[in-house]
């Protein structure tokens, strides 16, 4: 739209968002979980809605530490997609309404040719893929509130975390206007923690900051060992924190309580 | 008075007519019995349609589905039925491809079960998906690489494969093959019919497969996961051979059913020994390799994926009893009934085997559907379990009411069992009597 | 799938995926196709009559099947797969001239003059000196349908083919079709009180009349008639007799109305 005299620059360049996510900083506050609900665009539930019909693209989990009380720690875990280098859900689609974005790195959903199988659900171990189980309503009025660069999900189809994928394109074409090669953007959920827990970055940019945070060594990723190379890394200095990142690692952490 | 008078020979006249519909020779119930028989099903029916009502309507919010138990009763009960309805396949496969004479006997029925399985599968899965609608959007976009391409585009080209073979033995009807046109097609139908059994195996082999690559492929769930050849993982075989190996034993716990309810012989005693053992062979070929395979996933695969597998049958109610219970008295048990031929032979054990080979291939894949979403995959995940509400019951009730009905009404009007004008003639062949 | 959907683009696996099940829709296509064809082209009148024979005759079990050689004691256990015509039967002149062991012949009592030829559903067929043919019903048959309540018999100059319909009767509110022995046009017509039900000019001027049963095997073939009959009329667990004094009744229907008709008929005139 804003095209015209100012000739867009396609950029050839292609990223790898990943996200880092600070364990030991989060408060488990909810503030991303809210401010990704108001960015995509998602329905007030209705009153049979449970927590597991709910859509919550992102999730904050508690977990406790398997300890006697007055020692026990707890830890809050935000969970969303994983943005696996190797989606289980995009081989599994079987009308390829998944597809990892060579561009960015990002695997995308589209909701418009999904038909609701559900495959993609079952398929992926993060348990990031979410069902529209009912007819999405908003209370009059409310609409004004909804975020013009996100369509909202009908009924029947599976939706996910898409790094905000809209900010995404409006940085992109930020960055087209300028002529600048680098887009840089924040997604809701790291633009809402006051604690500054969640960065984003490129990780194809050796230069990118995120690249220093990786190379920590309290740096960790959820179930490496299934192979699907999730794109998400999370850093914690506790032990028992970092040995949630395996099953067979943390035994005994089974107890888990949503924020 | 004029009315009394006038009804018994108007309710004769309809049994008259009725009649003409029926095969001759063959002895069916009167009209009004049948119909005393058909109506629970017709309300089961209905019952069922008000439910798949509120699912188009509402949307699956009216099931007890969550984002955890995406599949839950109705692919389970779909990949029961389908394995169940291998029988047309495999039937097809041994008497039009390995020239099994005998089979002969059930292949009518056998075509007419598959046919129900598998459209009674394909309307559930229908209701299941979110947007029915879109279906077609899997050959518009295939993604060849996800097994569920495969069973799509397998089950619609079996159903239609189905749907042919079907329709011979719906022409055979007496009324029908009386149009000359109808009675001509049916008969190079007929003759062609062994192209569409070949066919079938064809598919047959890829969806059963693909059913089990469906989830041996799903490398984030490593309950399921497994490795294999090429493209395949090991599910993919075992499902095949599980398939193979009840759908004759689920022929003959029909065919004992419709024996049982109609009080009549329809199978000469042999075809059911031939069919016993073929489900004890294969069973006993089935069980072997998927020991092997669950060796090789609890020392090796799941470990690799970071899972202690011992873990997995902690969670009550799965313990190891449900692996137990799959590969050793669903499985090894059925097996050794219906492969000893000493054993076989005695009064009732034919039933029983084939009961418990079905029961265990149905325990399969409720453990590879249910079991599998039901375990944690994340360290601070819990084990959750589901119970399907009414709405799903109700769902699957419909399809059971679909199939009895079809079956009711194919067993009344068409001729499924071509021995049982001999077998009802009231003697008793004597190369048929049981030599002990 | 198609080239033309946005964002598709061939790969080994799409070539592979889709010409599989190309070919499995092409299979399935052609199948039908042709059979539709063939169909269309079979369905003319006469076509029409041999194939419901065929497809008769598929249906028959082994022991309805019997070779007519196997009924008169030449050869034991052997069923024909000619469909009942022996004029296409290789193995048929060799087996004729076979003699048969010592045999007792009898007609039970029935009546099978041994100037005619006879035909497996109840029917004889007669060389007229003229040439023509004359059709009828075999004792047996006169004695299953008794007086039929109604024959509905071919026009003259209508064409009848070996082993396709005849005429039709009904008895008993059941209605039987009864199969024509020989091809040939229908010249004149009779009727149950008549001599003979049809008399055909053949299609040829000597017409082969080998596929009809003669001699020995009429004996053999009555016999086994006569057990079926017993079989089906008898009520199970009952030994009833449908003998009347040694010999079969004349109007069995009238004797034994509890049978199944619509069963016997079709058994016994090989209208299934």
């Amino acid at each position: 739209m804003a095209a015209g005299a100012n000739e867009m620059k396609k950029t050839n360049r292609k990223y790898r968002y990943g996200m880092v996510i600070d364990l030991d900083a989060c408060t488990g506050c909810g503030a991303c979980m809210v401010a990704c609900a108001a960015e995509n665009n998602l329905a007030p539930a209705p009153a049979k809605v449970t927590d597991r019909t709910s859509i919550t693209l992102m999730r904050v989990f508690q977990v406790k530490e398997p300890a006697p009380m007055p020692a026990r720690k707890t830890a809050f875990v935000p969970m969303m997609c994983m943005q696996c280098d190797d989606p289980p859900c995009e081989h599994v689609c079987p009308q390829q309404a998944v597809e990892l974005d060579p561009r960015t790195g990002i695997v995308d959903q589209m909701v418009q040719r999904c038909f609701g199988c559900r495959y993609c659900m079952a398929a992926c171990p993060f348990h990031a893929r979410y069902f529209n189980w009912f007819d999405p309503e908003w209370p009059a009025g409310m609409e004004q509130t909804l975020n013009p660069a996100v369509a909202p999900r009908m009924r029947g189809v599976v939706e996910k975390c898409d790094l905000c994928h809209g900010r995404f394109h409006e940085a992109q074409d930020r960055a087209a206007m300028e002529g600048s090669d680098n887009i840089t953007y924040q997604p809701a959920c790291a633009e809402a923690c006051p604690a500054q827990a969640i960065r984003i970055g490129d990780l194809n940019n050796p230069d990118d900051p995120i690249q220093v945070q990786i190379g920590k060594p309290e740096t960790f990723q959820f179930l490496v060992k299934l192979g699907t190379k999730p794109k998400m890394y999370y850093q914690s200095k506790h032990d028992w924190v970092k040995r949630l990142a395996e099953r067979d690692s943390a035994n005994g952490n089974s107890n888990r309580r949503d924020a | 008075m004029a009315a009394s008078a006038i009804k018994p020979p108007l309710t004769a006249e309809i049994a008259a007519s009725e009649r003409q519909w029926i095969a001759r020779g063959l002895e069916r119930c009167s009209p009004l019995a049948f119909a005393g028989w058909m109506a629970p099903w017709l309300i089961l029916l209905g019952v069922g349609i008000y439910a798949t009502y509120l699912c188009l309507r509402y949307g699956l919010g009216a099931t007890n589905l969550d984002n955890r138990f995406g599949f839950g009763l109705w692919i389970f009960l779909d990949l029961a039925v389908i394995a169940l309805g291998a029988g047309a396949f495999f039937s097809g496969f041994l008497l039009y491809i390995l020239k099994w004479k005998e089979i002969k006997a059930v292949i009518s029925s056998a075509v007419v079960l598959g046919f129900l399985c598998y459209s009674g599968a394909m309307a559930i899965l229908a209701i299941d998906v979110g947007q029915p609608l879109r279906s077609w959007f899997t050959f518009w976009h295939p993604n060849v690489h996800s097994m569920l391409t495969e069973v799509t585009f397998c089950i619609t080209c079996y159903l239609i494969v189905l749907t042919i073979e079907y329709l011979p033995i719906l022409l055979k009807n007496r009324r029908i093959k009386q149009v000359p046109s109808f009675l001509v097609f049916e008969w190079e139908l007929h003759k062609l019919i062994p192209v569409m059994a070949g066919i079938g195996c064809l598919l047959s082999f890829f969806h059963q497969g693909s059913l089990g690559g469906l989830f041996g492929v799903m490398r984030g769930r490593p309950f399921a996961f497994r490795e294999g050849f090429a493209i395949w993982p090991t599910t993919f075989f075992l499902f095949v051979l599980s398939a193979a190996a009840v759908g004759p034993s689920f022929i003959i716990l029909t065919t004992k059913l419709v024996e049982k309810i109609t009080s009549k012989r329809l199978v000469k005693e042999q075809v059911y020994q031939t069919l016993a053992k073929t489900t004890g062979v294969l069973l006993t070929a089935y069980i072997a390799l998927k020991s092997v395979d669950t060796l090789i996933w609890l020392n090796s695969t799941s470990f690799n994926a970071g899972f202690a597998p011992w873990e997995y049958y902690e969670w009550k109610p799965f313990g190891g009893w449900i692996l137990f219970a799959e590969i050793v008295v669903f499985g090894m048990v059925p097996a050794l009934m219906l492969l000893s031929k000493r054993i076989r032979t005695r009064r009732g054990v034919i039933v029983l085997g084939a009961l418990l080979a079905c029961t265990g291939v149905v325990l399969n894949r409720f453990v590879m559907t249910i079991q599998t979403l039901a375990l944690p995959t994340l360290s601070f995940d819990e084990f959750m379990t589901y119970m399907p509400n009414w709405v799903e019951f109700a769902v699957f009730g419909m399809v059971i009411a679909y199939a009895v009905i079809v079956y009711s009404l194919s067993y009344r009007y068409l001729n499924l069992f071509p021995q049982e004008k001999e077998l009802s003639a009231g003697n008793v062949e004597v190369n048929d009597v049981p030599v002990r | 799938m198609f080239p033309f959907v946005d964002g598709f683009h061939w790969t080994f696996g799409h070539v592979l995926f889709l010409s599989i099940f190309g070919i499995v829709l092409a299979v399935i296509a052609v199948t039908l196709l042709v059979s539709l064809r063939r169909t269309a082209r079979e369905s003319k009148p006469g076509k029409a009559e041999a194939v419901r024979w065929k497809s008769e005759f598929h249906d028959l079990t082994d022991d309805e099947r019997r070779c007519r050689h196997d009924l008169a004691g030449r050869v034991d256990h052997r069923h024909c797969h000619n469909e009942f015509d022996c004029r296409q039967c290789e193995t048929h002149p060799k087996l004729a001239s076979v003699t048969a062991a010592e045999f007792d012949f009898s007609t039970y009592g029935l009546d099978y003059p041994m100037d005619r030829f006879y035909h497996r559903g109840q029917t004889w067929v007669k060389r007229e000196s003229d040439g023509t043919l004359t059709v009828g019903l075999t004792d047996l048959g006169k004695r299953l349908l008794g007086q039929p309540d109604r024959v509905n018999l071919p026009n003259t100059g209508d064409k009848v083919f070996a082993n396709g319909r005849g005429w039709t009767a009904s008895r008993g509110g059941v209605e039987v079709r009864i199969l024509a022995p020989v091809d040939g046009e229908v010249i004149a017509t009779g009727g149950p009180d008549s001599e003979f039900y049809l008399r055909v000019k053949p299609l040829e001027t000597n017409p082969n009349l080998a596929h009809l049963l003669r001699g020995q095997e009429v004996s053999g073939w009555v016999r086994a008639q006569l057990e079926q009959l017993q079989i089906l009329v008898t009520p199970a667990g009952s030994t009833a007799s449908l003998a009347d004094g040694g010999v079969l009744m004349e109007d069995l229907p009238k004797a034994q109305p509890e049978a199944n008709w619509d069963k016997v008929y079709g058994e016994m005139f090989m209208a299934p």
